[in-house]
């Protein structure tokens, strides 16, 4: 199923949260809406859910046999940030959308069995829900909302809160998922790497603004303004007169064409490279290099180079 | 202590005796006081629910004035009921004043503000997300007060037993409004204070126990209920 976002604005105590003149999820796409905190993202969500009712515009859900759409929180399956559960065992935390959307009884059954298999909460169906550790917590919200078969799915930061071997896995784990329920999900994420290893599309959201979308390698590679770019990764500094994004790791100490020379602030020894702390027209940048090299010192001028540099607008 | 024991054993006697007074003043306690937390539960649990979660103009007033509600002295509530109901009064027309209803409305405004109070601390102590996902699995209005308040039982079940024990051992306010006419508005805790008054101390102590194991009985029953595991 197809989300369509049309002219749509939200404002809170006067103060404008969202403004989105046009947005299109595309049919079994996963797409992030990534950006910083307090940019709207969990807003667009909840406006998508109808949740929150927008100020202007509205959200369009078409199917694409072009058959009229149901009732649009039938369309949604919505993991919510904080993992909540009602008293009771997690099967009967799944049981309870299946059986108010009117499921019937066997169906359940086969539905609870296949989302806890592919969630990997097989094992905990039978344990209180509210006794679940946070990773397991996490799978059976994410087991909830995909049992419910939605044709959009919504995830508010799915892995948020969880510690570094359960975010691993899960992280993992998500695109299968993702892929084996065959659903038009929306994430919303904070991390970077979250919405690079579970998104196929990405959508960059500032202050409640649309800054790009498109096929994530796209927006990696055509970041259209400095904060952008910053959120992407890159480090923004003045070169040769221009204002470049240089990718984590493409700055090198070297000369010939092309190279700058930048200060040297601190250099950290990381084990199997140094890694140089330095400025360029009072911007902070990152240069690699080798392990056995002799460490500039603090304050000399170091020449460096730049692979696959994207030149800003 | 030969008071008590003496108490104990004229409660004993008038059980076993099958007083018919008795048994009409302990079915009048508890029918007025269990009508009164009825209504109470009512209209508090819906207002509960509202000062809990709503966001509305007001809302940290009537919070306010629910906490200084829970306080309120229940003779204060009888004069002001009192007043009100009085053949002079604005609502003397109805003619309510020393009737079991008079009282009913009396020790309605006592325990409302207790039901109130804890049942909006009972659906705050809930996660705030809970409304909206239930409704996203697709509750309805009704049926997501209906799951929340399953939710909250524990602390319903708590504004229940408060709001009861409050009204079924208040004695000023059915004093007042009631008038403790023998046969038809004396309840137990009037009892308590008439018989204590002409010296008839064992009698008195006899009422006051049948009160407790009343009042035991109830929230040993609500109790059991709040207290059932859940799976």
């Amino acid at each position: 199923m197809q989300v369509a976002l049309e002219e749509l604005s939200f404002a809170r105590e006067g103060r404008r949260v969202l403004d989105i003149p046009a947005l299109t999820f595309a049919t079994g796409t996963t797409t992030a809406i990534f950006g910083p905190n307090g940019s709207g993202k969990t807003t667009l969500l909840r406006l998508i859910a109808a949740l929150d009712r927008p100020d202007h515009g509205r959200v369009r859900f078409a199917n694409g046999n072009g058959a009229p759409p149901l009732v649009s929180r039938q369309n949604i399956a919505y993991a919510f940030q904080e993992a909540v559960f009602l008293r009771g065992s997690v099967r009967a935390n799944l049981e309870l959308g299946l059986q108010l959307r009117g499921v019937v009884l066997g169906e359940r059954d086969v539905r609870i069995a296949e989302a806890a298999r592919e969630c990997g909460i097989t094992h905990l169906l039978d344990r209180s829900a509210r006794r679940l550790s946070g990773g397991e917590a996490q799978r059976a919200n994410l087991a909830r909302a995909l049992a419910l078969r939605a044709p959009v799915t919504l995830l508010d930061e799915p892995l948020a809160g969880l510690d570094r071997v359960a975010r691993a896995q899960l992280l993992d784990d998500l695109p299968r998922l993702l892929a084996t329920f065959a659903t038009t999900t929306i994430l919303v994420t904070h991390d970077r790497e979250e919405a690079f290893r579970i998104a196929d599309r990405l959508v960059v959201l500032v202050a409640g603004v649309v800054r790009a979308s498109g096929l994530k390698r796209d927006v990696y590679r055509q970041p259209p303004d400095r904060e952008t770019a910053e959120l992407l990764g890159y480090t923004v500094a003045p070169v040769n007169g221009r204002l470049v994004a240089i990718p984590a790791g493409a700055l090198r100490a070297g000369t010939g064409a092309g190279a700058f020379e930048v200060i040297v602030e601190r250099v950290v020894d990381m084990g199997n490279h140094q890694h140089v702390l330095a400025t360029v027209g009072g911007d902070r940048v990152d240069v690699r290099l080798p392990a056995g090299a002799a460490a500039p010192p603090a304050g000399s001028l170091l020449s460096v180079v730049v692979h696959s540099e994207v030149i800003l607008p | 202590m030969n008071d008590f024991s003496s108490g104990f054993r004229e409660a004993a006697r008038l059980l076993a005796g099958g007083d018919a007074e008795l048994y009409g003043i302990i079915g009048r306690t508890l029918l007025i006081s269990s009508v009164a937390t009825l209504c109470s539960i009512v209209i508090g649990v819906p207002l509960g629910y509202a000062v809990a979660r709503g966001r509305f103009p007001g809302r940290t007033f009537l919070l306010g004035a629910v906490n200084t509600g829970m306080g309120m002295p229940p003779v204060v509530v009888g004069l002001v009921v009192w007043l009100l109901l009085a053949r002079s009064g604005p609502l003397g027309q109805f003619e309510l004043i020393y009737t079991k209803h008079a009282m009913v409305l009396a020790q309605f405004i006592i325990s409302l503000p207790l039901v109130v109070g804890f049942t909006a601390a009972s659906i705050q102590a809930l996660p705030a997300q809970l409304p909206d996902l239930l409704a996203m699995l697709g509750a309805g209005r009704l049926r997501v007060l209906w799951l929340i308040s399953r939710e909250a039982h524990l602390g319903l079940l708590a504004a229940v037993m408060a709001g009861f024990g409050a009204i079924v051992s208040e004695v000023g306010a059915s004093m007042t409004v009631g008038g403790n006419l023998q046969g038809s508005t004396r309840v137990l805790t009037t009892a308590i204070v008439t018989t204590t008054s002409r010296g008839e101390v064992p009698l008195a102590l006899a009422l006051g126990f049948i009160l407790l194991a009343l009042s035991f009985a109830v929230n040993i029953l609500l109790t059991t209920l709040q207290q059932r595991r859940d799976g």
